[in-house]
């Protein structure tokens, strides 16, 4: 469903496109707002010892990178697998396989995380591979989708044109589905990051680390202020992260359309 | 392969059949015909009769179920494909440029493929952009949404004739332009072929479109059968049977008019009695000058030569022939 409003969005661009001038300035100025509000905060708290166990630079900086670590490699992961099997899946040749990749990106999502993760670690025991394969589990729908999506709804007219002008049907793929496919497959891409950030979190039930650890910690022992650090850290980053995707969109956009 | 000169080449189709797997009818029912080299032949029918169904199966985009295509010569069912195709110029209705290339990209893409060097490409761009009335300087680096219908159509157009192909395949190149566009496209395209001599499959569901461009027309009936295959103005002249007449419509002496210029017939009566008639060009049609006369009220008006009279106009579309008073005949247009 995420995907379907995304591809509704990747097509209708003129509206994304005027605001998104304003929203490239007005999306870090509001995270660096957050960020400094969070710091004022937590600086007129009295932390006690295990809040300051938590709530200190080293702490902060190794949970980000291990949350942006997780996210990016889950990214990776998602572009490698998820793209070509959008490619698959959108050739008329293959329609009988496009719904059994489509029913494994859907599974990926509809099975409940947490349930994944605990299934993964029976098997892979606990771990940043065992976040990994749950967090791309997770993600692929949104890529997959879109790639299908994108090249698909491109004008067959253009297609017919490039066969009828001598392209390969590599060259074709290469030189024109893929390249008219490029904001769609960008808004899937950009969920997906979206999805993984928020997701990652739940790497701290597998010891992989990352912010979900500042959450469950602070819950755990019932200290308010550090879990409110992790989810607010959280969120920041998903925006940021989500600033980024704009920025790629509007940069890797194919000039012309 | 055949296009180791540009000038036109002969095709010829036999016994061309397409058909395709659960339908009880072939789409196209066993086709023979001869295209002479650096003629404009004209496919016109009803839609759906198989006419693009023929033509696609001329550059192998729909693949024949039996029969033989031979293009200067060469039999195009044991060519590559992909490789016929860059041999083969190719222009649709819908344009199908490609949104996320310039004009200048769009044009270069066959020589490209062909691997042309970079600087015969370029000459080569420039040189299509002129030939088809788009400023090389203005035009090259815009993108395709950036220009009209019309402008699109000339793109396209040269586009298919990129790599000097000397076969070219149109399927209603004009027909997504307004009628004034249309017709000047049209005009435009009739002038460059005169100048080129390529061996062209036109492809258009206008009758009128086919006498103003075709050196032949092909009347297609369902299945792509041949109803009647000749000169536009023996066409006019003589319909094969009710069919064809009924494609051509209630005004076939008008249409014969359209295809004599005031050029083919002598005047006759001499220059200085030509005084206060309505006045035509040389290059105007023998329609148009009956349209100057009926304005006018007149039953003469005058030429570049002389006196053009309405009797005259009559003897030239005489009872049975297209036959002109110089014995020109409209395929030397």
């Amino acid at each position: 469903m995420t995907a379907d409003t995304l591809t509704l969005g990747g097509r209708a661009e003129a509206p994304t496109r005027t605001t998104s001038g304003l929203r490239q300035v007005v999306t870090p100025v509001a995270i660096v707002a957050a960020l400094v509000a969070l710091y004022a905060w937590v600086s007129t708290l009295e932390l006690d010892s295990i809040e300051q166990r938590s709530l200190n630079r080293e702490v902060i900086v190794a949970k980000a990178i291990e949350h942006i670590q997780m996210t990016v490699a889950a990214t990776v992961l998602v572009v490698v697998i998820a793209i070509p099997l959008g490619i698959v899946a959108s050739r008329s040749k293959n329609r009988f396989i496009t719904p059994i990749i489509l029913t494994g990106g859907n599974l990926g999502q509809a099975v409940p995380a947490i349930g994944l993760l605990v299934l993964a670690t029976f098997i892979m025991g606990v771990g940043f591979q065992t976040a990994l394969l749950g967090l791309v589990a997770y993600a692929i729908l949104p890529v997959l989708r879109n790639t299908m999506v994108g090249v698909q709804q491109i004008d067959p007219t253009l297609i017919e044109a490039a066969r009828g002008m001598g392209m390969t049907k590599g060259q074709v793929l290469r030189r024109v589905e893929l390249k008219l496919a490029v904001p769609t497959i960008l808004a899937g891409l950009r969920t997906a990051l979206v999805l993984t950030v928020g997701m990652a979190t739940l790497g701290a039930f597998v010891a992989a680390g990352g912010f979900g650890e500042l959450i469950i910690n602070g819950l755990k022992l019932n200290r308010m202020p550090v879990t409110i650090v992790g989810g607010v850290l959280t969120a920041c980053l998903a925006f940021f992260i989500d600033w980024l995707g704009a920025l790629a969109e509007s940069l890797l956009k194919p000039k012309g359309i | 392969m055949f296009d180791r000169d540009s000038a036109g080449v002969r095709i010829e189709l036999r016994g061309l059949t397409k058909q395709y797997p659960g339908q009880p009818a072939p789409a196209v029912d066993n086709v023979t015909l001869d295209i002479p080299a650096g003629e404009l032949v004209v496919f016109v029918g009803p839609s759906g009769c198989g006419k693009t169904t023929t033509m696609k199966m001329i550059n192998r985009l729909v693949e024949p179920t039996s029969g033989e295509i031979r293009i200067g010569g060469e039999d195009v069912l044991n060519l590559h494909p992909d490789e016929l195709r860059r041999h083969i110029g190719y222009a649709i209705q819908q344009v199908g440029l490609f949104p996320h290339l310039t004009v200048g990209e769009n044009v270069a893409l066959v020589p490209r493929l062909l691997g042309w060097p970079a600087t015969k490409v370029d000459n080569r761009v420039e040189e299509l952009l002129a030939l088809v009335n788009l400023e090389p300087g203005v035009f090259r680096d815009r993108y395709p949404r950036q220009l009209s219908g019309g402008q699109q159509q000339r793109v396209g157009v040269a586009r298919a004739l990129a790599a000097d192909p000397p076969v070219m395949l149109m399927d209603e190149p004009f027909g997504a332009t307004d009628p004034i566009t249309r017709e000047h496209l049209q005009t435009e395209f009739a002038k460059l072929q005169k100048q080129l001599r390529k061996t062209i499959i036109f492809v258009t569901h206008d009758f009128e479109e086919a006498i103003l461009l075709g050196d032949r027309i092909a009347v297609l009936r369902e299945r792509s059968r041949i109803a009647q295959y000749d000169t536009p103005a023996n066409i006019l002249a003589a319909p094969a049977d009710d069919y064809v007449a009924g494609f051509i419509g209630q005004d076939a002496t008008l249409k014969r008019l359209a295809l004599l210029t005031v050029e083919d017939i002598e005047p006759t009566e001499p220059f200085p009695s030509s005084n206060g008639l309505p006045r035509v060009d040389a290059g105007a049609s023998l329609r148009e000058a009956l349209d100057a006369m009926v304005a006018h009220g007149s039953d003469r008006c005058a030429t570049p030569t002389g006196v053009l009279t309405y009797s005259a106009l009559c003897d030239a579309v005489g009872s049975n022939g297209a036959v002109t008073p110089k014995g020109v005949s409209a395929g030397d247009r």
